[in-house]
């Protein structure tokens, strides 16, 4: 593992270079160039609130601003999680005729995420703004939240990259996968809608801690929950070492089952 | 020290008949794939001692890449070990690594940074590596609009600069023009100057007799040769004359074979053997050729002969009728029908006074030096009488191929010395 990491930061260099391949063939050549990316969530938005807001009738002040944050908070790691199922498979050209510690193939595609994520931080703020929601000091907790986020989203994202390749109809099953995901996360919903008997069945699903942290720190203004959070992080770190763990020993076949 | 060792490497491939790689087929099928094994490597066993230069030879499938590729750490082997040690760079395939949209020079970040570099370092090193790749022209365009040639010398560029201590090359660097592949063979003579240990791959067997120190001939997945260039290299041409002379032996026999089958098929009218208009035969068949063999010095059955070699040509003849003075001829022609040599018994003087009804027997022609260059020969074998009346005539009918070992030109190798006085 240590070595492992060593050999990731040497590599620091490529890291980037994929990192901003991504971000840069993403943008390349659309017209609209960054804004297609806020153009996603800004749809999903519209679509959400006007279902929920005025069908569903939620009533909930500051509805959208409430929306908004989930999604783009869950962007990314729905977006990891599909990106990065085909990581491996989509870079056969430099997984088969190059050596490479192949770990930084879903490593890039989270970071990549990870500065979508912090670029869409520009545009909820306006909407926060004229939404009159405040912030303020809770927001000094946010790297911790998103370090926690980042991690879990790594392992997940590097235990799919690694088994997508054994399985290629796992990318299929992945995206109902995380379409259920999402509608268990408390999104397009607040926790205290969730009836008392389910309670316990939410609460174990690892998204609940981050996605309500967020919410916390930039809906409610309150600090969120650093016990859960920590747990969540160490549970995350664990969750990591199994996932390199098992994607090391999958990589060595990386080359011949492309 | 040696720079790579490889140790009992053993590494088969599973070839798949039938491939399904989906979760649903698992589940529901609930077996595995079915698959044949192929051995690529066969507990392979080799050392390079450091600022060597090896090359690899072997006709295509032999495992040449699947050991470059062990040795690059893409392929990971079954059993054995493989070490090697220093900083490696390999240039295994045109374009890896390169995205079709960026211009060459942010390639040539993007690709040095796969090869391990830190931005600084290639910052210092980019106006070289463009220097080096002679496109300061194109360098920001596109490379999805770079030709093949272009796209190499861009990869070839950044893989020497990075100043590898092992450098692994695959068959690439065919693809330059000839200056270019000069001046790539001067820069890796340079590396190898400096220590740097160079391990190819290169069907260019010239190329690969000035640059190596060693040459290691594998085959099968194993390793039959491992010596000085020059010896490794013949001993690797003679083989590939054996095999392709095997292949033309067999063809010739299933050639053989059709035609047999034809000529069974044709019924029993007498006239349908005068209807099978033959372009290449002609004559009134008194005296008929029935065979032609080639043989080699041990009176081996051959179609492949090296250089010098002895070749013997045995013309096995039965006479329909009695002809007086039959004088049987010969000729050879290259593939653009250049005569190169043709004589007769009669020419050389070697009388034949007669053959009776239903003789039976051959003729030698024998070639103690066969002095031609490589390449494939045609040859016409005819008998016909003194005035030149065809009895069996056939024209072009036969070829052998010859295997030089030297590079010489043209047709025939004329016995030669060079010598030089000042005065």
């Amino acid at each position: 593992m240590y070595k492992k990491t060593v050999e990731i930061f040497k590599y620091r260099q490529m890291l980037e270079s994929l990192v901003l391949t991504d971000l840069r063939t993403r943008y390349k050549g659309s017209f609209l160039g960054f804004f297609w990316t806020l153009l996603n969530p800004l749809l999903m938005l519209g679509v959400y609130s006007l279902v929920f807001k005025y069908v569903v009738r939620i009533s909930l002040e500051n509805y959208t601003a409430y929306l908004f944050i989930g999604i783009v908070v869950w962007n990314l790691l729905s977006q990891s999680l599909v990106s990065g199922a085909t990581s491996v498979i989509r870079n056969a050209g430099l997984v088969k005729k190059i050596y490479f510690p192949k770990e930084i193939l879903p490593l890039s595609v989270v970071l990549g995420g990870v500065i979508n994520f912090l670029l869409s931080l520009v545009v909820l703020f306006p909407v926060l703004f004229f939404s009159n929601v405040k912030v303020g000091l809770p927001l000094i907790t946010l790297p911790i939240i998103l370090t926690v986020y980042f991690i879990f989203t790594l392992a997940l994202t590097t235990l799919v990259s690694c088994l997508n390749v054994y399985f290629r109809d796992l990318e299929h099953i992945l995206s109902v996968v995380v379409m259920a995901w999402f509608y268990l996360t408390p999104i397009v919903f607040t926790e205290d809608m969730i009836p008392a008997g389910l309670k316990s069945v939410f609460a174990l699903n690892p998204m609940n801690p981050i996605v309500n942290g967020f919410h916390k720190v930039f809906f409610y203004n309150q600090f969120p929950d650093m016990i859960q959070l920590l747990w969540l992080g160490l549970l995350s770190i664990g969750l990591l070492i199994i996932c390199y763990f098992v994607f090391g020993k999958l990589s060595r076949k990386f080359a011949e089952e492309i | 020290m040696d720079a790579i060792s490889i140790s009992n490497v053993t590494k088969t491939f599973k070839i798949f008949t039938e491939r399904s790689s989906t979760l649903k087929d698992r589940i529901v099928k609930g077996r595995k794939n079915k698959y044949q094994e192929f051995c690529a490597l066969n507990n392979v066993s080799l050392n390079i001692e450091k600022g060597q230069t090896v090359g690899f030879i072997g006709r295509n499938g032999s495992g040449k890449s699947t050991l470059l590729k062990l040795l690059t750490g893409i392929l990971y082997p079954d059993s054995g070990q493989i070490r090697v040690s220093g900083k490696v760079s390999s240039l295994l395939e045109l374009g890896a690594g390169f995205h079709p949209d960026f211009t060459g020079r942010e390639n040539i970040f993007m690709n040095a940074a796969i090869l391990g570099l830190t931005k600084k370092e290639i910052k210092k090193k980019l106006d070289q590596i463009i220097m080096f790749s002679e496109l300061k022209g194109y360098i920001d365009n596109p490379v999805r609009n770079y030709s093949s040639g272009m796209y190499m010398r861009l990869a070839f560029s950044v893989a020497i600069m990075v100043e590898p201590e092992v450098l692994l090359i695959d068959e690439v660097l065919a693809v330059g023009d000839a200056a270019f592949q000069q001046k790539c063979m001067d820069q890796l003579r340079n590396m190898k100057q400096k220590g740097t240990t160079i391990v190819f791959v290169s069907h260019d067997l010239g190329a690969m007799e000035k640059l190596c120190d060693r040459v290691v001939w594998i085959n099968k997945g194993k390793i039959v040769e491992d010596d000085k260039p020059k010896k490794v290299i013949d001993k690797y041409l003679e083989y590939l004359a054996i095999e392709e002379d095997k292949r033309l032996i067999e063809e010739a026999g299933e050639v053989n074979k059709q035609i047999e089958v034809k000529q069974d098929s044709s019924d029993s009218f007498d006239t349908n053997k005068e209807n099978q208009h033959d372009e290449q035969r002609w004559g009134n068949r008194k005296v008929e050729i029935t065979d032609v063999i080639l043989e080699d010095f041990n009176g081996k059955k051959k179609m492949s002969f090296l250089s010098g070699d002895e070749l013997l040509i045995r013309i096995h003849y039965k006479s329909w009728g009695f002809v007086e003075n039959p004088v049987f001829g010969i000729a050879i022609h290259t593939l653009e029908h250049v005569h190169c040599y043709g004589t007769n018994t009669q020419i050389d003087y070697y009388k034949i006074d007669e053959l009776s009804v239903n003789d039976v027997g051959e003729v030698y022609f024998k070639i103690p030096q066969l002095n031609l260059c490589g390449g494939t020969y045609l040859l016409t074998v005819a008998i016909h009488d003194e005035n030149g009346l065809q009895y069996d005539f056939h024209d072009k009918k036969y070829s052998f191929k010859v295997t030089s070992l030297s590079n010489e030109v043209g047709i025939v190798k004329i016995d030669h010395h060079w010598d030089r006085s000042e005065f």
